[in-house]
């Protein structure tokens, strides 16, 4: 039995029901970080590469926190997960292409990485083969892999199917994987809707955001993300704009954006964009223009690792007064 | 006569104002919050009470501003309203229809845009120096010029220099490089003025439609060169109001007077704030990695409210 450790940030929160379920089938032990606190940020700028995004710093600390008490480091090489004859041809961000090499770069100490290359383009069998291949490392066989693979599978698919529910990734995995009960919500009848785009590990992660999800659900805001959303859903997105954008979690986040943009239920738009991210520069820019044309409320929430939080409180408070006034107006 | 109480306070000012049921501005504070935000409001609402005489009796009080909850808690609030909805609030009480609000103080700037009375966009700038009073403040020292004067200087260019208005540390070290080349004093300043209205553009009024009327309001608003420099690049004629600097506290208390129509009673404290004893210290939680720093508001030794954490876990029910 081996400990695989697993950073709490990134593609963890759409990934991470799959990569549990499948190293626990083949009975290893998974451990996961601890939400973002301080320390880890602290400990991830003071590691990183100084031009990184945050949220790559934020991985190396991570990263950090689980060195010593891993036998290996669960870090794939992430290039797609487009599949095989699907919609699309983007890949993640080159930052994701090249993480096992600026980790292993930057913790000389750190325990074996598992750096499999993730491209689920290649072919139909392409995800059963990475696992039997993450599997080999582990010195598990190629059946038992096999075999964790299609229940990791089923796992993942009910938890999308959550998430599709509208239920947020955090609570998602405590229904699944430790037996929650969906906790139930009153929304007022008049109440707002807000949909919130942006990279998973900027919107899902409290500490980066300082607590932006939490302000709206204190407003009883109703919260949709571009994850509550079909894949049929984003690509039909995908084909209004003339060129694809070509990184994965960009896209995602504009496909939802323009989606929710024509909804006549959706109050307003926020667009959580990560700090020195070269594609939100784009996305931020994209999605601001589209929302004008679709006479949409649009408010665009930077965060660094100085985001103030009276800084985000005062923008959401403002938002939601004018999404309030808006709407007494209608 | 009834009175609703405006406080704002920011980091770098502390607005104080009273109006009337006609909305009319009975007393007006604009105070430096110099670090000391609790003494600051306790002292100015002291003299806003000895100036009122005891004529006026507050019916509502709001707060606004970075530390407007804070300010709440010293004074005792019925509104607590961030500072966007406040000044668009103010601001069209005093031009209905206005559609654009240009608001730049001594700490920070904004736009906010406006559509039928309601407010349909807005941006903030806290981060960079080049579009604020601050930036002013400094460069006119180091002309030796007093800042009251600035404006008027800049009104008798003929010829602004051009100045790279990029950022605050630019901005210095062109202008310093323009006076070596031998400019004229006006022409800098007024040069100074068109670059802080090129990075308020470029910035905070980034990819905003800008349509009249316009206000231009904080307490920036006083100098007529800067004035002058917005007209020009709009093309337009932007508006001052009167009570320009205190603007925010002004939609503070209209905010307290709506208030009062729907709900009778005050929280409000009285003006004899100063007699109150408020402390506040902070201590590290090590309830977990975060290790937030939690402030603690204590009214006459009596804990009122605790802030800073992360998790809500030292969060008080307060009444
Ligand atoms: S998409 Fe942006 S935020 Fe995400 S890893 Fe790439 S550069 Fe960083
Ligand atoms: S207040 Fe909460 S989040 Fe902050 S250090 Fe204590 S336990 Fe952690």
């Amino acid at each position: 039995m081996a400990r695989v450790g697993i950073p709490h940030t990134l593609a963890y929160f759409l990934y991470y029901p799959f990569w549990k379920t499948f190293f626990e089938a083949l009975g290893h032990q998974v451990v996961v970080s601890s939400p973002t606190t301080r320390e880890i940020l602290d400990l991830g700028v003071e590691e990183t590469v100084n031009d990184a995004c945050i949220p790559i710093k934020i991985y190396h600390g991570h990263v950090a926190s689980l060195i010593d008490k891993v036998d290996y480091m669960f870090c794939p090489r992430l290039v797609s997960v487009r599949l095989h004859g699907d919609f699309g041809s983007e890949t993640f961000c080159p930052k994701f292409l090249g993480l096992p090499d600026l980790i292993r770069l930057t913790f000389t100490k750190a325990p074996p990485i598992i750096d499999t290359r993730i491209d689920l383009k290649k072919g139909k069998k392409e995800l059963e083969s990475i696992c039997v291949e993450v599997g080999s490392r582990l010195g598990n066989s190629s059946q038992e892999s096999q075999a964790a693979c299609k229940k990791a599978r089923q796992v993942h698919r009910q938890y999308l199917a959550l998430l599709r529910q509208g239920t947020m990734p955090p609570e998602a995995m405590e229904i699944l994987l430790n037996g929650a009960k969906p906790a139930s919500r009153e929304f007022p009848p008049d109440g707002l809707s807000i949909a919130v785009v942006g990279y998973p590990y900027a919107i899902y992660d409290p500490y980066i955001n300082v607590g932006l999800l939490n302000m709206l659900a204190r407003e009883k805001i109703k919260i949709y993300t571009q994850d509550m959303l079909s894949d049929k859903i984003l690509n039909r997105e995908a084909r209004e704009l003339p060129k694809s954008m070509f990184w994965y979690f960009s896209n995602r986040a504009v496909y939802g954006g323009l989606y929710y943009m024509k909804k006549a239920n959706i109050d307003g738009i926020i667009h959580v964009t990560a700090f020195a991210c070269g594609p939100d520069a784009m996305v931020d820019r994209l999605l601001e223009i589209e929302a004008r044309r679709h006479n949409k409320p649009y408010l665009s929430i930077s965060i660094d690792e100085h985001t103030g939080e009276s800084g985000v409180r005062t923008r959401i408070e403002a938002f939601v007064d004018m999404l309030r006034y808006r709407r007494d107006k209608a | 006569m009834k009175g609703f109480l405006g406080v704002d306070v920011g980091s770098v000012s502390t607005n104080i104002v009273v109006i009337n049921e006609n909305g009319e501005v009975l007393a007006e504070k604009y105070l430096r919050t110099n670090g000391r935000p609790i003494e600051v409001v306790q002292e100015g609402i002291h003299e806003v009470g000895r100036e009122l005489n005891g004529e006026v009796e507050i019916a509502s009080a709001g707060t606004t501003g970075s530390a407007r909850f804070l300010a709440s808690m010293i004074i005792g609030a019925d509104v607590v309203k961030n500072e966007i909805t406040a000044h668009a609030v103010a601001a069209s009480a005093v031009v209905p229809g206005v559609r654009t609000i240009i608001e730049i103080g001594g700490q920070d700037s904004k736009i906010i845009i406006l559509r039928d009375g309601v407010v349909t966009d807005f941006a903030m700038n806290t981060v960079c120096a080049a579009g604020t009073g601050s930036f002013l403040d400094q460069q006119a020292s180091r002309l030796l010029i007093p800042i009251e004067e600035f404006g008027n200087y800049a009104l008798k260019s003929k010829n602004p220099v051009r100045i790279a208005g990029r950022c605050a540390v630019f901005a210095e070290s062109d202008m310093i490089h323009k006076q070596q080349l031998g400019y004229n004093i006006e022409d800098i300043i007024a040069g100074l003025c068109e670059a802080l209205v090129r990075n308020y553009m470029n910035n905070v009024g980034k990819g905003k439609e800008i349509l009249e009327p316009v206000i231009f309001q904080g307490g920036v608003a006083a100098n007529a060169g800067l004035v002058q420099a917005f007209n020009k690049y709009l093309n337009t004629k932007v508006t001052v109001p009167p009570h320009f600097a205190v603007m925010g506290a002004i939609g503070a208390a209209l905010l307290a007077k709506e208030a009062y129509a729907k709900k009778k009673g005050t929280n409000f404290k009285g003006f004899n704030l100063r007699d109150i004893k408020f402390v506040t210290n902070s201590f590290e939680c090590k309830g977990c990695s975060n290790a937030c720093e939690v402030v603690q508001f204590f009214q006459n030794g009596e804990l009122l409210a605790r802030w800073g954490d992360r998790c809500g876990k030292w969060e008080l029910q307060t009444a």
